[in-house]
């Protein structure tokens, strides 16, 4: 059996039978008031293992495409179901899997407000999620694309702090904003293969094979571009970035740092970069200068902001520009960097999501000024916070560090000046890493702390496990980087792919 | 000629005999339920008989009606939407017990026939006939406004005046392309020898201007916001999709799908963007949900006309699609304001009153956002896969000017469907108070119906999508 499209459907069907186990008849029939929760959590465990099971189905001979699966849906658009894995979209499923694990155990057992629609909503992300990774038909791509924005917006708008709704409108608009424009490629493209070899096909392979202009490759290109920069996000259009990270409850906050975010980086890996590898080169200048103000911009604005989580959401921005930065080095050296900086950006940040929603649960406030010197009373959250906090200021030995210097180098190769620069944002994360550690975790304590339940130790656990992946992948990244490349969309494997498939 | 000449499809002959039966019943005794069983049967009967006819078909372009695929789909179409008004209007009409208002089911057939009339018409006779019968069955269904009836009066003036200023509009053009070619054909006039080609412009443009002011293109669409605020909801609904439909089949069945004339072109260019933006522009501004939807309505034709203006293969399977997806994504934002509307205040009008709804009715809420989302074209609905076909028409033939007006129209409007939707969820200030929701099982079956085409048409587009535009 092919395990490509129970990933994505498990998730959805999964969230179903909790939100139905959440109406309040059946959870007084079930006598259990976290039912959505084990349900949430027991579908996670299935799809681990389908994940598990695909991962290890991986075929003697390597090939780069590791799955295929693909069924006929809108024939007569040349539109199917195709379904394409390879080690970049299994290795940034697996990040999704651990962040909505981690999730689940630390932050949304206590979401008792229609706890069923809630746990739905966050599978819906998920499937969404996975769905964009492994979709290799641009339609279904741009469908996933979509349709994980909903239930986002809905976790934002209903389960969020104070200013929910207009964080959630803003988020939804930019995104959508950009979608429309990546459309607009999708279609271009498809079209300029229509008039070339006379085929209506949204096939990812055909497509690449497209002959294109200069001119209009940059442009199509440029259109995809308009929809990854917004999800990254790339400065000019971050906007929406703080507002909904911080607005939103604790588990979409995770979500939205380290699987969302990362969406943006996949789509520009494998659409800008692979499909118009031309018009991907004569733009990298304007895509690394973008990267580095972002680095710089988010950077300084983190090390100005007194509520937690804004603080980490600026510091996003400034460790996705390293992202934007390797990606579009082209070199392989700075790609292995920045899908490495995405695995560790999104376990780092994530956590610290994770532990800032849990202060802010305890403490009812987000304000670092009246926060602070939470070791005594709670050492272990505590040291979690310092550990990830140092992990994202790109301490070495983590894997932050390994993916940014990896990043660096390839950057110095193409450019000394933009590294120089792109250190300097190493300063200042290192500025606002500390003083959140600082403020929160060492300061004395500001005014009298009542005695907070500290992490339990299934929640360390969950936490732990993160750390140790941060430190597997600080310390030794060669087979992260060896098995999440990105796999080509040319002829060469796309004959391999069919010879897998059948 | 003998009957044996005759041409006449069925739906027209069963809404007609619907029609004699009603008025016949009225004579002998007034019943609001029987009038409205009669309605509903009629409408059925007649949907099953779209395809048939009586008569044989005439040879060549003699005969007043035609009978294709185009004709049977919009003529479902009018015949399914006006079944779900119907539906609709049911609670309102069996509640007031003592006026029996049969006039209402009455009127409604009315139109209905009308508008099947002119989706089956092939000459400029019974468009006009249909257009009329539609014009002024709407007139007197726009003043049945019990609650509001100086409300009602005022809509119902306004259409009468506008709608009657555009038939003479319309009805110059016809006589001026008769003048020229000297037949009623249903086809843009192509002047004959000795006769100034610019007569047969002239003509062109006042049909279709005509067609626009029905169509409530912007700059002709100052009426539909007003008038659609003062009908009832469910004669809103018919305003917003049973006469758009037919008018927009004439409009295809008229112009043909292939090139209009050069200068017409830019013309439609020109109408197209700002119907575009024009609409989302008010809808953005609007307070009440009413005009609202009609402000959307103006917006969605637009992208339609996207769609016709961009011919090619992907075209009639686009149409097809974006008309399904418009009819039935508004009917069922209509359905929804209706079985919510006794708690709100009168219409359902301000958005503000929506508040909560996410607490007090899931499940209406539920299916309302996802008519919201469908329209503002996001997946799992259908109006996704019909905004996708519109822009996939628009690039295939390069209408870059409206492409961008497809986008920026189609960001604007995911805001003000958005903020509906956000309103919707907010927590409501007092405890959710329980209101004695009354059974509404016609309602609520309309809405699952409704819904489940919205989802399945949207998951599994393929079926939907068929060639149906005339040759």
């Amino acid at each position: 059996m092919n395990p490509l499209p129970a990933l994505v459907l498990l998730p959805i069907a999964g969230g179903g039978v909790a939100w139905l186990a959440g109406r309040s008849r059946m959870a007084a029939a079930l006598r259990v008031h976290d039912a959505p929760w084990r349900i949430a959590l027991m579908t996670l465990v299935l799809e681990t293992l389908v994940l598990l099971v695909a991962t290890l189905r991986h075929p003697a001979h390597a090939e780069p495409w590791m799955a295929h699966f693909s069924m006929p849906w809108v024939p007569t658009m040349g539109i199917a179901v195709r379904l394409d894995m390879d080690g970049l979209s299994l290795a940034l499923i697996w990040l999704s899997l651990i962040l909505c694990l981690a999730c689940l155990f630390l932050a949304t057992r206590q979401v008792m407000a229609n706890g069923g629609v809630f746990h739905f909503l966050l599978l819906a992300t998920l499937a969404g999620v996975i769905g964009t990774f492994l979709a290799t038909d641009l339609f279904l791509f741009f469908f996933f694309w979509e349709l994980m924005l909903v239930p986002m917006f809905v976790l934002i708008a209903v389960w969020g702090h104070e200013d929910r709704q207009r964080a959630a409108l803003k988020f939804f608009l930019f995104t959508q904003g950009g979608g429309l424009l990546m459309l607009l490629s999708i279609l271009g493209l498809v079209m300029m293969h229509y008039r070339a070899d006379g085929v209506l096909t949204f096939d990812y392979f055909a497509l690449a094979a497209t002959p294109l202009s200069p001119t209009v490759s940059m442009l199509l290109m440029l259109g995809f571009f308009a929809a990854f920069a917004v999800k990254l996000p790339v400065v000019p259009v971050h906007v929406w970035l703080p507002d909904a990270h911080t607005q939103a409850p604790t588990a979409a906050s995770v979500l939205l740092a380290g699987i969302l975010l990362k969406t943006g980086g996949y789509g520009m890996i494998r659409f800008n970069v692979m499909l118009f590898p031309d018009a991907a080169a004569r733009f990298a200048p304007l895509a690394m200068g973008l990267g580095v103000a972002g680095i710089l911009y988010g950077a300084w604005l983190s090390c100005s902001q007194d509520d937690v989580k804004r603080l980490i959401a600026y510091g996003s921005i400034s460790h996705m520009g390293f992202v934007l930065l390797g990606i579009f080095s082209s070199s392989p050296m700075g790609m292995e960097g920045a899908i490495v900086q995405m695995l560790a950006h999104g376990l780092s940040t994530g956590a610290l999501f994770l532990v800032a929603g849990s202060i802010e649960e305890r403490m009812h406030t987000r304000d670092m000024r009246r926060i602070g010197g939470l070791w005594a009373a709670m050492p272990r959250l505590s040291s979690a916070g310092v550990f990830f906090a140092v992990a994202s200021l790109g301490m070495p030995g983590l894997g932050n560090f390994a993916g940014e210097f990896l990043v660096l180098l390839a950057t110095w190769h193409v450019s000394p000046p933009v590294a120089v620069l792109a250190s300097v944002g190493l300063v200042l994360s290192a500025i606002y890493a500390l003083r959140l550690v600082n403020s929160i975790f060492l300061a004395p304590q500001g005014g009298s702390l009542q005695p907070m339940a500290d992490f339990p130790a299934r929640q360390m656990m969950a936490l732990g496990c993160i750390m140790a992946f941060l430190v597997v992948l600080g310390l030794y990244p060669q087979p992260f980087m060896t098995f999440s490349a990105p796999s080509s969309p040319f002829p060469t494997t796309a004959a391999g792919r069919e010879g897998h498939a059948s | 000629m003998t009957l044996h000449d005759t041409f006449l499809p069925s739906p027209l002959l069963v809404l007609s005999a619907g029609i004699m039966l009603m008025l016949a019943g009225m004579a002998w005794r007034r019943s609001v339920v029987r009038g409205l069983s009669i309605g509903l049967v009629t409408e059925l009967v007649a949907l099953g008989m779209v395809t048939h006819h009586t008569g044989t078909v005439p040879d060549g372009s003699m005969g007043l009606f035609i009978q294709d695929h185009w004709t049977a789909f919009t003529a479902m179409l009018v015949l399914f939407s006006s079944a779900c008004i119907l539906l609709m209007s049911w609670r309102d009409l069996t509640d007031d017990g003592a006026r029996p208002a049969e006039e209402y089911p009455l009127l409604l057939l009315l139109g209905t026939l009308g508008a099947t009339a002119m989706v089956f018409s092939a000459s400029y006779v019974p468009f006009f006939l249909g257009l009329e019968i539609v014009g002024i069955s709407l007139m007197g269904l726009v003043a049945f406004n019990h609650r509001h009836f100086m409300r009602g009066c005022e809509a119902a003036m306004k259409y009468l005046i506008l709608s009657g200023l555009s038939s003479a509009v319309l009805l110059f053009g016809m006589g001026l392309a008769y003048a020229l070619t000297g037949s009623l054909r249903f086809a843009p006039p192509i002047p004959a020898d000795g006769m100034p080609p610019a007569m047969a412009m002239v003509a062109t443009v006042m049909i279709l201007v005509g067609m626009f002011f029905k169509l409530s293109v912007v700059p002709f669409h100052m009426w539909l916001p007003d008038v659609m605020e003062g009908a009832p909801l469910p004669v809103a609904a018919f305003i917003a999709v049973v006469s758009k439909i037919a008018i927009f089949s004439t409009f295809v069945r008229y112009f043909g799908t292939g090139s209009l004339p050069p200068a017409l072109n830019g013309m439609l260019y020109a109408v197209i963007i700002l119907t575009i933006l024009g609409g989302n522009l008010l809808a953005l501004r609007q307070s009440s949900l009413t005009r609202l939807m009609a402000c959307s309505s103006i917006a969605h034709v637009g992208y339609l006309l996207i769609a016709f203006l961009s011919p090619g293969p992907l075209q009639p399977g686009v149409i097809t699609v974006y008309l399904v997806a418009y009819t039935v994504s508004t009917l069922g934002v209509f359905a929804v304001m209706c079985a919510c509307s006794p708690s709100l205040s009168p219409n359902g009008a301000a958005i503000t009153q929506w508040g909560g709804l996410f607490f007090t009715r899931p499940f209406m809420a539920t299916a309302m956002s996802l008519m919201l989302l469908s329209l503002a074209g996001i997946p799992p609905g259908i109006g996704f896969f019909a905004k996708f076909g519109v822009a996939a028409t628009g690039v295939a033939r390069q209408r870059d000017l409206l492409l961008g007006a497809l986008v920026t129209g189609s960001i604007m409007g995911l805001y003000y469907y958005l903020n509906i939707i956000r309103v919707m969820m907010k927590a409501p200030a007092t405890p959710a108070t329980k209101t004695a929701w009354r059974m509404e099982p016609e309602l609520t079956t309309l809405v699952i119906v409704l819904t489940m085409i919205v989802v399945i048409g949207g998951l599994f587009p393929a079926r939907i999508i068929h060639p149906f535009l005339p040759g």
